[in-house]
């Protein structure tokens, strides 16, 4: 048994180090060759072209404040979020779980135009708005400037920051506060002295996090970012691989490889903080009750606090887009806007043949993508908790070496290679890159399922003459269901959302949806692009009710089979 | 059916040290009886019932199971887990979740491709044997600790085995339902014609359970004997000291005599339980605390009296737990819950012969 095993780990190891490693590989190689031609033809040009130009200066600046601003934005208010869901008796809990779960479902290129619908300083609704209501000359907000960046990157990572900081403040022994209190600390002096400190793993864990995802964003940075003319470094590969007369892959790999090389350099930081907080917060097995504080007066403004952030994260996108895709221009709500209101961007749109296209590459690639993905990650997680070998640990860090993955650099990386192969300009491209990509995120929900399983259930299984295979069947996979299903609806909500990566290889036939959305807002047609936009959603929805349906179904067949 | 097992060694490498679970290991488990590894913890008592099993491989030795070999490392022979036909019992019961208490029940003779009627049928019986009568359909996560114990013994029994392996079974209950689970397991097993072997560092557990324990310590065997033997009459210092509490006073034997052999202590020349020492040998005598009785005033003349000074005395109910110090040594006692002693009084106290037990140093 354990030969076998040693055979597949090393089988998983030249896979995964196939899928993460080729990219960087050939981004490396890349940025120092002439160009897609004239791969391994040495040079150095590229990089003195990048870092010597005074424009990079800028972009490094701007880089700097968007990154750093929006992580903090992030952090303060999951904070905010995690104690007061946590520590105090704030009304309706269940907000909560919808706001830190419910954003991943709209794609961030749809939050993103959203936001630009309403504050364009041109004809954006509320700027509209404002302007009649105060009689002003021009729009009083622009979104297209680094604070709308930041504010709407800001609000995107929060339920990634929110999903560390929570469990960390739910954990928390309050037997540490109250001796600070026996010991003469006042309430404000406990928690800067005591429960932040305590808690400082977890708050720098979702800073950092917060920090790598804004680095690879691209939806907010192209969609608000470039009509003000700000570039961030990722816009800044966008620009050099897409506009102008030459894509040049080799100078885009160049400006890559500072990202990528902070990317894994802050990963594995993150990975530090994450395995050390599991020492630092001391979590209560006797189960103590934290002390829940009264808000008394502060409980009504803070709550309309927690509705508005509600509000302005899932309600507001969904019914600006709904709207912009009815009326046929952009204008303020009101009796003749409503009167006006139309389904010809909608017609526009299933008429339109790339539209429908992206459609069905999307699904395809959501569906089969994440099914694939799962497939795999479901061995290696197995492998990465139960066998516990030097060989099965090198495959855990190689594993996790794609969560640092900005995807637009890796997207440069990985045209260096498939221009070498016949996959160039296929859908197969795309579903390569997009599992490298996000392969953490569908081993992440496996590992904790299989971490659940004590070996004794394996094991008893075994002693009671049942064979490998029957183990596989009857014990572990129903087990570990619900870890599939999560694993699942997260790489399949990933990949049906996917811009960053698809932007650089997305080729005329392989359209996907968020590129297809970005090429409307590039093009103005928001009308077409909310309704493409809206469908979008319903997709990933239906998706991910479907899955979870499934898997409730076939936990209770388990159950019925059981009863025969 | 009689498990013999030879030379059985298993070492794990971690972070370059080397420990030996298993260090030569040679034992015969006698057929149906309740057999005991007892020992600390990490002295490889669950490594040895893992390669019975065969949920471990050994590196070196044999085992057989009645007449049939199942592990060989000269042969290069190993029969896996699922084909050597044992039942066991897990320390977290292993209970599936996912299943109810009929399909968890059911699980071994499911795999044995039998008949449906008579899986129901025999599951009933087992069932009933564990006096689990009509749980069947009662989700797996709906049970007791002590009913998911059951449903665990029934898993392992319903097969029929021939060997029935237990592995710190009693751990996870509470005190009181762990007396309990005690008597009715020893019910049960005395009920079946099967060999039971049984993993606890518990020793009470050992001892009110097995007919026979096997003390392990550091990858070794060290003694096997019945309960009482383990007890009253280790031949080894360690196992005096493990199963039980025992005051250690070093001496040296002065004179071996007919019936009893005499020792020179700090507690003054002592009659002991007879054992095959030379004169003059250092050695260990033991001394349980509740075989150290106190003088009754009018009554002087007892063997190995020796007087001593109550250094304390702790109140826990039943009695009062209490060190008597003589000269350097101090010894652990009990007293009856009632005396009217206190701490400071003088106490004169001996102990029978029988009870002064003699082990190497």
């Amino acid at each position: 048994m354990a030969r076998r095993h040693t055979k597949l780990t090393w089988l998983l190891i030249f896979l995964v180090g196939f899928l993460t490693v080729s990219p960087v590989f050939m981004l490396v190689v890349g940025s120092f060759s002439r160009g897609l031609n004239a791969f391994g033809d040495f040079t150095l040009e590229k990089y003195i072209a990048v870092y010597t130009d005074p424009a990079f200066g800028s972009i490094i600046g701007n880089t700097l404040v968007f990154v750093v601003g929006s992580a903090a934005l992030s952090t303060v208010i999951a904070l905010f979020l995690s104690y007061l869901n946590n520590r105090t008796d704030i009304p309706f809990k269940f907000l909560f779980r919808v706001l830190s779960v419910v954003p991943m479902m709209i794609p961030h290129v749809l939050f993103a135009v959203s936001w630009a619908l309403l504050l364009n300083p041109s004809n954006g609704i509320l700027n509209l708005w404002l302007q009649k209501a105060f009689a002003l000359e021009t729009a009083p907000l622009n979104i297209y400037s680094i604070f709308g960046m930041i504010l709407v990157e800001g609000l995107l990572d929060l339920p990634i920051a929110y999903l560390i900081i929570a469990p960390a403040m739910a954990s928390f022994d309050v037997s540490l506060e109250e001796s600070s209190r026996v010991f003469r600390g006042g309430p404000i002096k406990t928690l800067f002295r005591i429960t932040l400190p305590v808690l400082r793993p977890a708050i720098m864990a979702a800073f950092i996090l917060c920090i790598i995802r804004a680095l690879a964003s691209f939806a907010v940075p192209s969609v608000l970012g470039m009509p003000g003319r700000i570039y961030v470094m990722s816009t800044y590969i966008y620009q050099t691989v897409s506009t102008g007369f030459v894509a040049d892959y080799g100078k885009a790999a160049a400006i890559g490889m500072s990202i990528l090389v902070t990317s894994i350099v802050l990963i594995y930081i993150y990975r530090y903080l994450t395995s050390s907080s599991e020492r630092f917060v001391t979590v209560s097995s006797r189960g103590f009750k934290p002390a829940i504080i009264e808000l008394k007066k502060a409980k009504l403004p803070l709550f309309v606090i927690l509705v508005l952030l509600s509000v302005v994260l899932i309600v507001l996108p969904v019914l600006v887009l709904l709207y912009t895709s009815l009326v046929p221009y952009s204008m303020v709500p009101s009796v003749r806007a409503f009167g006006m209101m139309g389904l010809q961007h909608w017609k526009a749109v299933l008429k339109d043949p790339i539209s429908l296209l992206s459609i069905k590459n999307s699904l395809f690639l959501g569906v089969f993508g994440a099914s694939l993905g799962t497939l795999l990650s479901v061995f290696i997680a197995y492998i990465i908790v139960k066998v516990r070998t030097r060989a099965s640990g090198f495959l855990e860090s190689l594993s996790f070496l794609s969560f640092s993955f900005p995807g637009i650099v890796i997207g440069v990386g990985f045209m260096w290679f498939f221009v070498r192969t016949p996959l160039y300009a296929t859908i197969w491209a795309l579903l390569f890159g997009y599992i490298a990509t996000y392969l953490p995120y569908g081993i992440r929900p496996m590992t904790s399922a299989f971490i659940q399983i004590h070996s004794h259930l394996e094991e008893s299984s075994t002693v009671c003459g049942a064979s490998l295979l029957t183990t596989m069947r009857r014990i572990i996979v129903p087990l570990i269901i619900p870890g599939i299903v999560s694993g699942w609806v997260l790489m399949a909500t990933m990949f049906f959302r996917e811009l960053s990566l698809s932007i650089v290889l997305s080729r005329p036939g392989t359209e996907v949806l968020a590129v297809q959305i970005l090429r409307f807002s590039e093009d103005g047609l928001w009308g077409r692009l909310s309704a493409l936009g809206i469908i979008m959603i319903m997709f990933s929805t239906s998706m991910v009710v479907a899955v979870n349906l499934l898997g409730a179904k076939f936990r209770k067949m388990q159950v019925v089979e059981s009863l025969k | 059916m009689e498990i013999q097992i030879s030379g059985l060694k298993k070492y794990y490498h971690s972070e370059g040290k080397v420990v030996k679970a298993l260090d030569g290991v040679n034992i015969t488990i006698p057929a149906n009886k309740i057999f005991t590894l007892l020992g600390p913890s990490g002295c490889g008592k669950t490594t040895l019932l893992r390669c019975i099993v065969g949920l471990e491989t050994p590196d070196e030795g044999e085992i057989r199971i009645g007449d049939s070999l199942v592990f060989s490392s000269g042969k290069n022979l190993y029969v896996p887990t699922e084909k050597r036909g044992l039942g066991m019992v897990f320390q977290t019961y292993a209970i599936w979740p996912h299943m109810n208490v009929f399909n968890n029940v059911a699980y071994p003779l499911q795999n044995r491709k039998m008949d449906k009627a008579e899986i129901r049928e025999r599951v009933a019986k087992t069932l009933k044997f564990v006096q689990l009568e009509g749980y069947e359909r009662r989700p797996a996560t709906n049970l007791s600790g002590g009913q998911q114990q059951r449903v665990a013994l029934a898993r392992a029994l319903v097969n029929e085995p021939k060997v029935i392996l237990f592995d710190e079974p009693l751990s996870n209950l509470d005190a009181k339902l762990r007396e309990e689970t005690r008597k009715e397991l020893r019910t049960f097993l005395s009920e079946l014609e099967i060999t039971a072997v049984y993993v606890t560092h518990d020793r009470v557990e050992a001892l009110a359970l097995s007919d026979s324990i096997g003390v392990m310590n550091a990858g070794n065997i060290i003694e096997i004997g019945t309960p009482r033997k383990i007890y009253f009459d280790a031949d080894h210092r360690f196992v005096a000291d493990f199963i039980g509490r025992a005051n250690l006073v070093p001496a040296a034997v002065l004179e071996q005599g007919e019936s009893e052999t005499v020792v020179r202590s700090a507690l003054g020349n002592m009659l002991c339980h007879k054992r095959d020492f030379s004169e003059g040998e250092e050695l260990t005598l033991c001394i349980r605390p509740e075989f150290i009785e106190l003088q009754p005033p009018n009554n002087k003349g007892a063997v190995n009296t020796v007087k001593g000074v109550i250094e304390t005395l702790v109140f826990v109910g039943e009695m009062y737990e209490t060190e008597i110090r003589v000269g350097e040594q101090v010894l652990m006692a009990k007293i009856a819950p009632d005396t009217d002693l206190t701490e400071g009084s003088e106490v004169s106290f001996f102990v029978r012969p029988e009870h002064c037990l003699l082990v190497a140093v």
